[in-house]
């Protein structure tokens, strides 16, 4: 990449120097202190336009500039992610701050999404499940409800649910509460007391919302398929009892399933609390509340969209 | 041993409380185009010793709060609290070493994240094992110097300016720090609260610690002057020592 390489002088300028190079752009005799500041302003990506090979170099330190700043979120993330699971391990990590908001976070999370996922999961099954079970004994293939739930809904449309709830109704507030505490300075602040806000903020939030992924994920697949066969037995497409129902859908799940499917929940859970507090922790000093959210969002959603696909792929 | 962490890190404090608490040698930021000069730092301050630093840019003073709380990365020379070198110590060591250092700061440091009780003692919280009854009987007596009839438990936003004044120097007297970096919150406050923060000044020193005192001018520290044992002025030329009238 062009751009990572800013101190070399365009090699196509003739024999200009770097003084030379910023007298002209100067308009006269610079002073040194700003001779320093052109010097390092010219250093980002100001050669010779006009040319070919100014134009191609102009070219490549745009694409590179581009790329650099995508990838910059994907490696912050790689290295949260290692510094969550290397540090969460360490006893010494969990002091009672740590704990505190750790605890905060969970009820947060995990009890304030409750009723949201209860009613998006009954919801759910009002729609889907019912409607799922009445076609396929329309079609007389009954007997693959119980795969067809597990495929659909558990595997697929829950985690994407609950992720997004759990992107809108906590991680936009942890990315907000982390956003305005960087861009006011009081993690500074914190930082001047000798605590790590990765350790009393990162750390703790994403572990909570990993555990808040898979409560509300189980909570969800059950809301949705009890409803789902209460709606159906109403309208007479089933008759069977909620046991033999639950059962169909339980033998249906692959040996896989059990491992993949809690996974997928946790991962979820893991990486949008993650995504949120990073964002939020990385806000710079001109970001807003309107610049931060939209960019948190469409993050967010970028993970939990990455992660269901990632993993059905797998499946 | 109340610290949490790192043992050998607070028995070598304690052997290095002997030698000087902070020093500064040759120490040049960094930083370019930063509020303090890029020039050579020097200085020393031994235990109870109380230097007053004037500036009249407080936001100079929180930066060079910030070098000696070794926050800010250097091009040259070293900062050294408590013997021990703030760019040899990784993370862990520097946060804890950080925990002893009580600071009060122009900085915004009160947020809607925790209750105010609870923002005031964080740092102890954080980097002790200091029983919770412990820590607040330590906490009411500071705040019935500073004239807080006891703990605010509400969220910060919700006290006045005079009571988060009160509360900024119980955060920064709380826990017996080896180091006060103080920018000076006689000068921003309505209450007149001169009295408990001197009487808290000379506790500390009493105990060993350290002091740096920053001021835009004089007025404040006046009353105190016999104690100062030193006086520096931090301007654009850098750090200059200054005869005590």
């Amino acid at each position: 990449m062009s751009d990572d390489q800013p101190d070399t002088p365009p090699t196509d300028g003739g024999s200009q120097r770097d003084g030379e190079a910023f007298a002209g752009t100067a308009g006269g005799a610079a002073r040194p202190d700003e001779e320093c500041v052109a010097h390092y302003a010219r250093d980002d990506s100001q050669p010779n336009e006009n040319t070919l090979s100014g134009k191609i170099r102009v070219f490549l330190a745009f694409i590179g500039s581009v790329t650099r700043h995508r990838v910059w979120f994907l490696l912050i993330m790689l290295g949260t992610i290692w510094g969550v699971l290397h540090e969460s391990v360490r006893p010494n990590t969990w002091r009672r701050t740590v704990r505190y908001e750790f605890r905060t976070t969970l009820g947060e999370v995990a009890g304030g999404g409750l009723v949201a996922t209860l009613v998006t999961g009954t919801l759910t099954g009002l729609g889907g499940v019912s409607q799922a079970i009445y076609w396929l004994g329309f079609a007389g293939m009954s007997k693959m409800t119980g795969s067809l739930l597990v495929t659909v809904i558990v595997r697929e449309i829950a985690p994407i649910l609950v992720g997004v709830l759990m992107l809108g109704r906590s991680g936009m507030l942890a990315l907000t509460e982390l956003g305005m505490l960087t861009t006011g300075g009081q993690v500074k602040s914190m930082q001047a007391e000798g605590v790590d806000p990765f350790l009393l903020l990162v750390l703790p939030r994403t572990l909570a919302f990993t555990v808040s992924g898979f409560t509300l994920g189980i909570l969800f697949s059950v809301a949705s398929l009890a409803t789902g066969y209460v709606v159906s037995r109403a309208s007479g497409a089933i008759s069977n009892s909620i046991w033999s129902f639950f059962y169909d859908v339980v033998t249906a799940m692959t040996p896989a399933d059990y491992i993949l499917i809690p996974l997928k929940f946790i991962v979820v859970g893991f990486l949008v609390g993650l995504g949120c507090c990073v964002s939020g922790l990385t806000a710079s000093s001109e970001d807003t509340v309107s610049t931060m959210l939209p960019r948190g969002f469409s993050r967010g959603m970028l993970i939990v969209m990455a992660v269901s696909v990632l993993f059905s792929l797998k499946l | 041993m109340s610290q949490e962490e790192s043992p050998q890190l607070a028995g070598h404090a304690m052997k290095r409380t002997v030698g000087a608490v902070l020093e500064l040698s040759g120490a040049t930021l960094l930083q370019e185009g930063a509020a303090l000069p890029p020039l050579p730092l020097t200085m020393r301050l031994m235990p109870g010793e109380c230097m007053v630093i004037e500036t009249r840019d407080m936001g100079r003073a929180t930066m060079f709060a910030d070098l000696c709380a070794g926050m800010l990365d250097l091009r040259a020379g070293t900062v050294r609290f408590l013997g021990l070198d703030w760019s040899a110590l990784g993370d862990r060591r520097a946060n804890a070493l950080r925990g002893r250092i009580g600071r009060i700061t122009r900085r915004p440091n009160w947020s809607g994240l925790f209750g105010a009780h609870m923002q005031m003692m964080l740092k102890e919280l954080h980097h002790t094992n200091r029983s919770i009854e412990d820590l607040t009987a330590e906490a009411v007596r500071l705040g019935e110097r500073f004239g807080l009839p006891g703990i605010p438990v509400d969220a910060p936003g919700r006290l006045s300016d005079a009571d988060l004044a009160r509360m900024t120097c119980v955060r920064g007297f709380l826990g017996k720090p080896r180091l006060l970096l103080l920018e000076d919150p006689l000068e921003t406050t309505a209450v007149d609260l001169s009295t408990p923060f001197l009487e808290s000044l000379t506790e500390a020193r009493d105990r060993g610690a350290s002091v740096i005192w920053f001021g835009r001018t004089s007025s404040t520290w006046r009353e105190y002057r016999r104690a100062v044992t030193s006086q520096w002025r931090l301007a654009d030329d850098g750090l200059l020592t200054v005869r005590i009238r």
